[in-house]
Parts: structure tokens; sequence; C-alpha cells
């Protein structure tokens, strides 16, 4: 049932980007609340998933004497997979429940429909700028948490696994590829898109009041998250071939 | 005779296969308060809706000085909402803009200068009495100074036609008095056309030129002030004088 109102939104925001108004100024101020004000929970996340990895992945390599290894699976699985998945249920979860519950309010206490007598499109003003600003942060925030969760394996390693800062650092780069990087900012990108489709969506098409802005914020939460794991698949599957 | 500024033509709209309106048709004169009394849910806020184009009508027309609104594409009728002032309920200011940029939205929106929309903010936010209160978040307003609040912000972009609905709820008895005479001067002031959604019969024999009552989707009476107080039809004496027992029953099923 809900698909059919993303589908309506996607295909609204498509239609919508081939004319002004853009409200540029509207989307630097959701860029903002997206990516500056996510940045603790992501970076925080980032630096404990890289520790961790490094520690699990050394107990298997040290088991058949590939220790060296661990520096290339940190920073393989950091940019690849989990720098993007991580950071895409972070966001879902503080900026997705943010967008529904804002929009679902607004919906409920007539403000939306205020927006369209004072001759605004409150498509255009409240879910574009929010939908830009998430697909615009998202692959920023990826980078960055890419960055700390190796330099969070880095930590561990260099600390407690006998690693040398050289070593550890030659072996994190020397397999990389350029498309390491970009597979992971470009399902970022789509995950960014997925997190404001559906929060959107679910906020502006809210109703029954306070109960049906607390169940358009968990939907959003929860199909958000679920969507994100679907399409990293299929995203992956896609980039395998 | 003058065309009316707004005209209902026979609007049908269903809800789930429930008829909520079922063929009203009205005439609003330019320059006319016209109030609509009836029932809560007989589809008083939806008739409005459908005047303003947040609903749309499944049958029927609704016109604005001849033109019909209901079959405009969006941008269009976005366009024409400039002509209109709306006075929600509960206000529906924004939360996440101070009162100034809540009044002055509409101009800031139509591209004037923000000097200019602040200065056109302070004007009328002091004509209905909240001067000082630019930079105030609508969360710090009382009731009655958020009402005023919203009533500014319908006004300040200078509309045709101002909509308002039910705006006295909520409001102790001193407030209601003092935003009735708010609408009243207002409406002479800025010789607006006024639509007004109310269930305070005060407010509807003072502000109303003409009272319609609704019933069962339907436009049961339209009637002046004068005719409400002496009008004999058992619904609208029931509604008036605010009785439970009559033909209108409110604790059936």
């Amino acid at each position: 049932m809900h698909s059919g109102a993303y589908a309506s939104t996607l295909l609204k925001v498509v239609r919508s980007m081939a004319s002004p108004p853009w409200y540029p100024g509207l989307i630097l101020r959701q860029a903002e609340e997206v990516g500056v004000q996510s940045l603790p929970v992501v970076l925080l996340t980032a630096l404990f998933t890289g520790m961790v990895l490094a520690l699990q992945s050394y107990i298997g390599f040290h088991r058949f004497g590939a220790e060296s290894m661990v520096a290339t699976v940190v920073s393989l699985s950091m940019l690849r997979e989990l720098g993007p998945v991580l950071v895409g249920l972070m966001v879902a979860g503080r900026v997705g429940a943010s967008f529904a519950a804002e929009l679902g309010t607004m919906r409920v206490t007539e403000q939306i429909d205020a927006l369209w007598t004072l001759s605004t499109d409150p498509f255009r003003y409240l879910i574009m700028p929010r939908l830009f600003a998430a697909v615009l942060m998202m692959p920023l925030l990826v980078a960055l948490a890419d960055a700390i969760g190796m330099f969070g394996g880095y930590i561990i390693s260099v600390s407690f696994l006998d690693q040398t800062p050289a070593v550890y650092i030659e072996s994190s780069t020397m397999f990389l590829e350029l498309s390491d990087l970009y597979s992971g900012l470009i399902k970022a990108a789509a995950f960014g898109g997925i997190i404001g489709i559906v929060s959107c969506s679910e906020g502006f098409n809210c109703s029954g009041g306070a109960q049906g802005v607390g169940r358009a914020t968990t939907r959003a939460v929860v199909v958000s998250a679920m969507s994100i794991l679907v399409f990293d698949y299929i995203i992956t599957a896609w980039m395998f071939r | 005779m003058s065309m009316p500024k707004i005209q209902v033509c026979d609007v049908k709209k269903c809800f789930n296969g429930k008829v909520v309106l079922d063929g009203i048709s009205l005439d609003v004169m330019p320059g006319e308060s016209m109030v609509i009394i009836g029932l809560s849910g007989t589809g008083k806020s939806v008739l409005m809706k459908c005047m303003l184009g947040l609903l749309k009508p499944d049958e029927g027309q609704i016109l604005v000085d001849g033109e019909d609104w209901c079959t405009l594409p969006e941008r269009e009728q976005l366009e024409r909402m400039r002509r209109i002032g709306m006075v929600f309920q509960g206000s529906a200011l924004f939360d996440s803009l101070p009162v100034w940029e809540n009044v002055a939205f509409a101009l800031l929106r139509q591209g004037t200068s923000k000097k200019e929309a602040r200065k056109r903010a302070s004007h009328v936010l002091e004509m209905v009495g909240l001067p000082g209160t630019e930079d105030v978040m609508p969360a710090e307003l009382s009731g009655g100074m958020t009402k005023r609040a919203g009533f500014a912000r319908a006004i300040c972009h200078k509309p045709e036609m101002v909509f308002y609905d039910e705006p006295l709820a909520g409001l102790d008895p001193i407030m209601a008095d003092a935003i009735t005479q708010l609408m009243l001067r207002l409406h002479k002031e800025f010789q607006v056309t006024s639509f007004t959604i109310a269930h305070n019969m005060t407010l509807a024999r003072r502000f109303g030129d003409r009272i319609a009552m609704l019933m069962d989707g339907k436009i049961h009476r339209i009637l002046s002030p004068n005719e409400l107080d002496s009008c004999q039809d058992p619904a609208v004496r029931q509604f008036v004088e605010g009785r439970a027992d009559g033909p209108i029953h409110v604790l059936e099923g």
C-alpha cells in the first residue's frame, strides 16, 4: 500500500526538479540538519565499528599467520559495505524519524494546508529540500565515516596488535581500488534517497493525530532500514557483475 | 446586480462511500460575510477545504469571479491563492519561524524584500494588538495571541477573500469578544469577502450578513441574523438554542 505513495513521491520529485523554485536556502538548512547534526552519532559508530572489525579479523587471520591483512579487511569492509550501511541505518534512525515526525506534526496541525493557502506548494517547500539534503549529505557522511573507521582499526592494530604504523597504512591501501570508494559512495547517495522518500512520504501523508504521527515515524524508520538492507544487496549484486 | 464573488454549484463530496456534501449550492457576494453553521461532522470544513482547493469535489464547480478553480492546474491554483487569506482553527503557525516570518510568509514567497516584508508584518501585528512580538517564536505565544498572529498572517498580503475556520474555538469569552471585534474591523477596513465556519451563535449574529445552516450534507436554510432569531424551523431553533432534544439527533448510534 505504501510503496504506491513512495513511487508517487519519487515521480513528483522528478517532475518538480525541472522547474523553479528550488529553495537553495532550505536545502542548506536541511543539509546542516542531515549532515552536521548527524556527525557525532555517525563518527562514533564508525570509530567503534573499525575498532571491533580490527579485533575480530585479527582473531581469524592470527590462526594462519596473516595478521598483516587486518588493515586490508578493515579498509575494504568499511569502504564497500559497513560505511554506507551503518551510516544509512544511523541516519534512518535519526534523520528519517525527524523528517517523518516533523512533517506528520505539520500535517495534523494543518500547517501543510496553511502553506497551500499561502500560495506555496507544500511538496516543493517541504519534501524537495529534505530529499536533496539527504542525497547530497549521505556520501559526505560516509566518506568521513570510512576514514574514521579505518582510523579506529589503525588505533587497535598499532596499540594492541603489535603492528607498525607504516605496515598498517601500507596494507590499508595496497589492495584498494578506486571502485571500492565510489561503490560505497553510490550506495550512500541511494540510501539518502531512500531515507528521504520514505520518511517524507510517511510524514506528509500522515493522518490520525498524535497516534498517526507516532505510526508514521515508526514506519519511516523501519521501512527505511529494511529498504537500505534490501537495496544494499541489489546495488552490490549489480556492481558485482 | 453584481456577480457573486464565490459560487458553489452543486458540489458533491464522498469519503469511502459516505456522502459528506450532497449537492451544495451557495453564492457569496463581493464584500459579504457568509457564516456557515451546523452540527460537527456535517461537512462544513470539507466544504471550506473544497473552496480552498485543498480537496477536490467529486462533482460540481466552485467559481471565483466566474472562474472554475477546481479544474485549474496546480500551479495556477497556487497563483490564485494570493487572493485568499485563511485563519485556521488551531492557527497553524509554522513552529520553526518567528512570528514576523509567519505573518509575512506570503509576501516573502512573492519576492518582497525582507526589510519591506518585516515592516509590513510589524504594521499588521500592531493592528491585531501584538506589537513587539516580531521575533517571538509561536510556541511562546498564548492561545489568544496565537489566534491574532494567525489573523495577521491571513491579511498581511491584502487578500480579497478571508476564510475563517472556527475562529473563536477554545477562547475565553473576553478574548472571543476581542477577536470578534477584530474580525469586524478587518472585514470593514479591508473590504474583503468573508466566509466563516462558526459554532458560536454570538459570532454568527454579529459577523454574518447571511448565515447558512448545513445539515445532512445539504444547505438547510440561509437566513439573515435577524431571521435567525425569528425563524420557526425546528432544526434551526434547536441549533440556535443549543438543545439536545429536537429533530437533530446527536446521541444516536
